[in-house]
């Protein structure tokens, strides 16, 4: 007979910490802070895989293998490499990971996971500004234009992305508490003023600017070179810096804005800082790639998914995850229909409007919108 | 010490409150009560400067307009009548918000004790969203709780805690348990301010009531003093009677005995 005093004995209280344990996911901070690794790992990887694929037959490694054994590289490789993989690599992950962050921080900013630069106009916004800037750049002083150089038309972006941010928020709330329904459809009657006053302004376009005006329609990383991310890497890199230290306030937002305010966050500074760096990020995605979708809300839902909303890990996680996925985007662009190039932004979308759709059939029940 | 002084608060075009004058004490739990709609939960949310008002809000001597955010956060801890969460934070993700808003520091056990306080033991991991209200307003107790943990300052000024209704929508076992709770803190140094509905909890629980109607006090004192015929009768317009409790020889009122 086993002794009954060495059978562990569990009070009721026991029991059920047990069951929440094993029904409960585990801590998800380590979770989080692990995906850092992860999801940093996989880009590298992603990367390198990006810069080896083309439709050139170059092949990154004999290129490698001929700088460590000091042979100059043919001119063929230096072009694809270095002049047109390289920098759409950069390009990419900048991008990628600026409009997943600028899609986070407007969630949290909205308190709703369903807002994103693409669908509430403010992609369309920093359109509006950068083809302002090339059709109408020319009617600038010139000193202006000669100060402000290439960065014109990513600096029109981003007060076009800004002004449309601010006026959304405007509309959308109301004593503090955001109207989701509203928001929406602001972003709707946005975005297609924007397209409406846009398209005015390629009806002006002469062809030498309709050129330049092409690409935004299409939505690419074709247009890579190393003076386009020379322009948007610093924006990049600083909003992303500035939306990694929103983290807390984000958080605090989560709990509407007087509870924010009483947590010792200083409210009105998050949400301007917010809206600068939504406006900033996107302007600079948009200025250099054109109008991407989806990515800004299905990453991060995904990350949200996997390792919990606490904002902190979740920007920097965000980020990564972006960069990987409009880099992978980009890979199946360029090889799909080889040699020729499907637009990126008609990937995003085929993979990211189902997932919009299933977040708000899974959210229809719980949240009214 | 809180006082305020609130000339006229408004939300809108509406004047909600007029000419108020308000005074809590540290060591002391004080209910404002009242009937629907009379000013009670707009009367903390000026204390708490969530709607417009002319006058002044003092903590412990010092004007709340001129401490900064987080030296607020530092002093006194807020309840919302209700919170929902925009996205499926955990009970002890919600719970470790306090940690950081408050001086509490970084002390990693402090949101399960603080759970545990609240009845909400093994509740750690459960998603907020999916709990019961009654759930939901404990949780964020334990979250306010974390965030001025420790009744009293180090400079020896009373920590507040301002509540609004933090036990309409509890079963009578935790509304003993968060109101003991709150009679221990205190019993401790601090101060509580709670907007109640529950005459009867006021009354044992609360050591001085604040009767507003219509955007005024009506009166205000010792729970005996405030809990008379005449002072419910004209705030509630209906006859009531208020009858003492054996036990505790607390005021409590029965609907039974109203006359219409």
């Amino acid at each position: 007979m086993p002794c009954l005093i060495c059978l562990p004995r569990y009070t009721a209280a026991d029991r059920m910490t047990q069951v929440a344990d094993i029904a409960m996911p585990r801590d998800r901070r380590t979770t989080a802070r692990l995906a850092h690794f992860w999801l940093a790992g996989a880009l590298v990887v992603i990367s390198i895989i990006s810069l080896a694929i083309g439709a050139s037959g170059t092949s990154l490694w004999g290129a490698l293998q001929k700088l460590v054994i000091g042979e100059p590289l043919t001119q063929m490789e230096r072009i694809v490499l270095w002049d047109i993989r390289l920098p759409r690599v950069i390009m990419g992950i900048c991008v990628g990971a600026s409009l997943a962050v600028s899609g986070a921080v407007l969630q949290g900013l909205f308190r709703n996971p369903l807002a994103d630069p693409g669908l509430v106009g403010v992609s369309a916004g920093a359109g509006l500004g950068a083809i302002c800037a090339i059709v109408l750049g020319g009617f600038l002083p010139l000193w202006l234009r000669g100060a402000l150089g290439f960065w014109l038309v990513p600096i029109a972006a981003f007060i076009g992305g800004w002004g449309t941010t601010m006026l959304l928020y405007r509309i959308s709330t109301r004593r503090g508490r955001t109207s989701v329904a509203t928001m929406l459809l602001a972003g709707i009657a946005l975005a297609a003023l924007a397209a409406a006053v846009s398209g005015i302004l390629i009806y002006m376009a002469d062809d030498a600017q309709l050129r330049d005006l092409t690409f935004w329609g299409l939505g690419s990383l074709a247009g890579a070179t190393w003076q386009k991310v020379l322009v948007s890497a610093p924006v990049v890199i600083l909003a992303l810096g500035v939306a990694i230290g929103l983290g807390r306030g984000l958080n605090g937002l989560a709990f509407g804005e007087a509870t924010a305010a009483h947590m010792g966050i200083p409210v009105q500074r998050v949400k301007n800082t917010a809206i600068l760096t939504v406006a900033a990020a996107t302007g600079a995605a948009v200025a250099v790639s054109g109008g991407i979708g989806f990515i800004g809300i299905v990453v991060p839902h995904l990350m949200r998914l996997a390792t919990g909303p606490d904002h902190r890990p979740l920007l920097i996680n965000v980020a990564l995850l972006g960069a990987s996925l409009l880099l992978i985007a980009d890979m199946i662009s360029r090889v799909i229909i080889s040699p020729a190039e499907l637009p990126i932004g008609i990937i995003t979308a085929v993979l990211g409007s189902p997932v919009f759709l299933w977040i708000l059939l899974r959210r229809r029940g719980l949240v009214d919108l | 010490m809180l006082t305020a002084n609130i000339d006229r608060a408004w939300i809108g075009p509406k004047t909600i409150l007029q000419d108020v004058s308000f005074r809590a004490s540290a060591g002391q739990i004080t209910a404002i009560v009242g009937p629907n709609g009379a000013g009670k939960s707009s009367l903390l949310k000026a204390i708490t400067d969530e709607i417009d008002f002319e006058g002044e809000v003092r903590f412990n001597g010092d004007d709340a307009e001129q401490v900064r955010p987080w030296e607020l956060a530092a002093i006194r801890g807020v309840l919302p009548q209700s919170t929902t969460l925009a996205f499926p934070f955990t009970v002890i993700e919600v719970v470790r918000m306090g940690l950081l808003s408050g001086h509490s520091g970084q002390q990693e056990h402090l949101p399960e004790t603080a759970l545990a306080r609240v009845g909400l033991e093994g509740y750690s991991r459960r998603l907020y969203q999916e709990l019961s209200g009654g759930e939901q307003q404990r949780v964020q107790l334990a979250r306010v709780l974390c965030q001025v943990w420790t009744p009293v300052t180090q400079e020896n000024n009373p920590r507040w805690l301002l509540l609004d209704e933090p036990v309409a929508s509890l079963d009578i076992g935790h509304q003993l348990m968060v109101m003991r709770l709150l009679k221990d803190y205190t019993a401790r140094g601090g101060g509580v301010v709670a907007v109640m509905h529950d005459l009867n909890l006021s009354a044992m629980f609360a050591d001085h009531m604040v009767m507003v109607v219509q955007g005024g006090i009506l009166s205000a004192g010792a729970p005996q003093d405030v809990m008379t015929d005449t002072v419910l009768s004209q705030a509630y317009g209906c006859s009531l009677r208020v009858n003492q409790a054996p036990v505790d020889n607390s005021s409590f009122l029965l609907p039974h005995v109203a006359a219409l």
